[in-house]
């Protein structure tokens, strides 16, 4: 199962200023910043403002828009909301991001065709507990159910029965399989492919001499064919928060000052995400060339030490030089250790 | 002083009582023993403070008295003695005793009876009465899940809860837990609970005559020792201090599947997949297949190192309800059967991440509860 909040971010500005519903809402950084659009919101994206177009571009689409700056500590306790509420459900979520996740939900329903009142439930459940809306697609794996889940978006529930995977994405676009970009896509309708069933039926040595392996690899998502497991928190490699500035800083209070509030920004995360040992800073100077400094300081980052860390790897890895971009992450999550489980809620100790 | 004793009779004491002495004691006297006439008896005693047993044996009395003595010396000299009577006799106002066989003589010097601990509560009315076999059946089915280590100093002893005539005995360590109800041959005088240290109960297990002889089982009015007594013997032991686990709350008492399989060979698919999964934590994994029509399922128990390899072993079993999977410690499985003493293991199964249950198939009294590993992903 596929759960995809939708318009995520500004349906949450949205939600807390009323006066801004049914009205185009734009969630992103400064537009005389080199700011981007994180989300807009569906009123907005009629204007042809979509997520990581940059922010001038997107007021001048739509100059009506209202641009939020974005309020990360609220998506973040949003998400650990959602991410409770999936629980309920089954212990295997996959997060792809504050507001996207794949849940296995097969120990509870052998198959997607009895998941409608489940997804219904789980749907009415999110919109109860965040006012929010999701889309969610079912189906037998993580490929088809992510298509599935933007199928009929906003608000959607679109359930791909076992057999069907092929059918379903036979007429979409190629673009819309996971991991075919823009480039892929350009290099298939080169070769006269433009939609899934195409992909799907082509001959594979044709596939190969044209594509190599990566045709291969293609083909099978075309076909539906798909056996990722759902690992829980697996895809969490780093979350980070990056800062593009306004014009060029060189001032060591001023980058600190940043620094701070980049901290700020992924303290929320800290608690929500598992806990990270890593603590990356990365520093980018006008010629584009990018520094990053680590830090694993043995023990898990803390709130603690996330504002003092980011500091002190910020003293040791800046050159002087103005910076144009900044951006502080954490990594190397500690994930759920295999272990003995405790006969009592305070923890068994042997 | 003057005593004459069988050697073997005497060896075999200073060996029981031995089991209290004193390894490392401020108080050196505690690493002898007391050996000292009482009615018309030999008496030997040893404490560590913690413990004290005391047995006695017969002997000829010819003058009363009694001494301590150095209790690993006495004993290995005894031990090493031809099977003949053994004199043993001190001078008035000695603190050495001439220990004597047909060939052997010795001079061993201790020190005087008086200053030997005093041993409380031989007099205390009984509080209930078991007999000494079943006692140690059920010693043997609970004392070992008890903590080895005090993180949780109420987890390194075992609940003993005495109700009308039923003596029930608990031990968890916080990841098993056994639980065992036996009869007492009187009712207990009230209804009350003690948690006694499970190092007591071991000892206990190892000391206690076979046969059906009642056991004694008292408490010093102050309630904080405990005292269990035979004819022969006397263990004495403080109690722990504290409020046990609500362990009840803590066996469930539903479950989604069940499984019955011989003890026997899950034991032993149990100890191969130990050998693959010793180099990763010790993880077994149960997977639960009920039957088709001829109701015979299967367990296929597994164990896996990734750098070593992995096996499957596969079990008949019938099984009710839904397939599931467990993973455990092999540890705390081969544990419980090896204590079940029933030719087949029912296990009550709600999940991979809840609580199992192991009963013996025909027996009502025991239940052991193991808490599964938790396995990322579901492996």
């Amino acid at each position: 199962m596929h759960v995809d909040l939708d318009a995520f971010y500004s349906s949450i500005e949205q939600r807390d200023h009323p006066e801004w519903r049914g009205k185009p809402v734009i969630v992103g950084g400064d537009p005389d910043a080199r700011g981007v659009v994180a989300t807009a919101s569906y009123e907005a994206r009629r204007f042809g403002v979509h997520s990581a177009m940059p922010t001038r571009t997107a007021m001048r689409l739509c100059p009506q828009g209202i641009l939020v700056h974005p309020r990360f500590s609220v998506y973040g306790e949003v998400s650990g909301r959602l991410r409770a509420l999936f629980l309920e459900l089954t212990p295997l979520i996959e997060p792809i991001s504050l507001d996207e996740a794949f849940l296995d939900v097969s120990a509870l329903l052998p198959s997607p065709l009895e998941a409608e009142p489940v997804a219904r439930e789980l749907k009415a459940r999110i919109r109860q507990e965040t006012e929010l809306t999701a889309s969610v697609g079912v189906a037998a794996n993580k490929l088809v159910a992510k298509v599935a889940s933007d199928r009929e978006k906003p608000d959607g529930l679109t359930i791909v029965p076992p057999g069907g995977e092929a059918a379903f994405l036979g007429p979409l676009p190629v673009r819309r399989l996971f991991g075919i970009g823009p480039r892929s896509e350009e290099r298939l309708r080169g070769a006269g492919i433009e939609r899934v069933d195409q992909l799907a039926g082509a001959a594979p040595e044709w596939l190969v001499a044209r594509f190599g392996q990566t045709g291969l690899e293609w083909q099978r998502m075309a076909q539906g064919i798909d056996d990722r497991p759902v690992t829980p928190d697996r895809e969490l490699k780093q979350i980070s928060r990056e800062r593009t500035f306004p014009r060029d800083i060189g001032r060591r209070e001023e980058l600190q000052g940043i620094v701070e509030a980049l901290a700020e920004e992924l303290r929320p995360t800290l608690q929500n995400a598992p806990p990270a040992r890593t603590l990356t800073l990365k520093l980018r100077y006008p010629d584009l060339s990018i520094a990053t400094r680590r830090r694993t300081p043995g023990v898990v980052i803390t709130e603690d030490t996330l504002k003092p860390g980011a500091l002190q790897l910020f003293d040791e890895g800046w050159d002087g030089r103005p910076l144009r971009l900044m951006g502080l992450g954490i990594s190397n999550f500690v994930l759920e250790p295999e272990g003995q489980l405790p006969l009592f809620d305070d923890g068994g100790v042997e | 002083m003057k005593i004459t004793a069988r050697q073997e009779q005497l060896s075999q004491a200073l060996r029981v009582a031995g089991r209290a002495v004193a390894a490392r004691s401020p108080l050196p006297i505690t690493a002898n023993v007391l050996v000292a006439t009482e009615g018309g008896r030999l008496k030997i005693s040893a404490t560590n403070l913690e413990i004290a047993i005391t047995t006695w044996i017969d002997a000829t009395v010819a003058i009363e008295g009694g001494i301590t003595l150095p209790a690993r010396l006495l004993s290995e000299f005894v031990d090493t003695l031809p099977a003949e009577p053994v004199e043993l006799s001190v001078k008035e106002g000695s603190h050495s005793a001439n220990v004597r066989s047909s060939r052997f003589e010795a001079t061993i010097r201790g020190m005087g009876a008086d200053d030997f601990p005093v041993i409380p509560a031989a007099g205390e009315e009984a509080a209930a009465t078991v007999d000494a076999k079943q006692l140690k059946d059920m010693l043997d089915q609970v004392v070992f899940a008890a903590a080895m280590d005090d993180t949780r100093p109420v987890l390194t002893g075992v609940l003993a809860t005495f109700s009308g005539n039923q003596i029930t005995l608990t031990a968890t360590n916080g990841f098993r837990l056994a639980t065992r109800a036996g009869e007492l041959s009187s009712a207990s005088a009230g209804d009350f609970s003690i948690i006694i240290p499970a190092k007591t109960l071991n000892e206990l297990a190892r000391i206690l005559p076979d046969g059906d002889a009642p056991v004694q089982i008292a408490v010093t009015p102050n309630r904080n020792q405990v005292v269990f007594r035979t004819d022969e013997l006397h263990v004495v032991s403080r109690l722990v201090e504290g409020t046990y686990p609500n362990y009840r709350q803590i066996i469930p008492t539903k479950f989604s599947t069940r499984v019955v399989v011989s003890t026997d060979e899950l034991m032993k698919a149990t100890k191969i997949a130990s050998f693959f999964s010793r180099d990763n934590s010790n993880i077994i994994t149960l997977e639960v297949q009920p039957g088709g029509e001829a109701g015979v399922g299967s367990v296929v128990v597994s164990g896996a190192a990734a750098e070593l390899g992995e096996d499957r072993g596969e079990l008949d079993a019938v099984v009710n309800g839904g397939e599931t999977r467990i993973s455990f410690n092999s540890r705390y499985v081969s544990d419980v059967l090896g204590v079940l003493h029933a030719d087949q293991v029912g296990l009550e199964l709600t999940g991979p991440n809840s609580a199992a249950v192991f009963k013996p198939i025909d027996a009502a009294d025991y239940t052991h509860v193991v808490m599964p590993m938790h396995v990322p992903g579901g492996r």
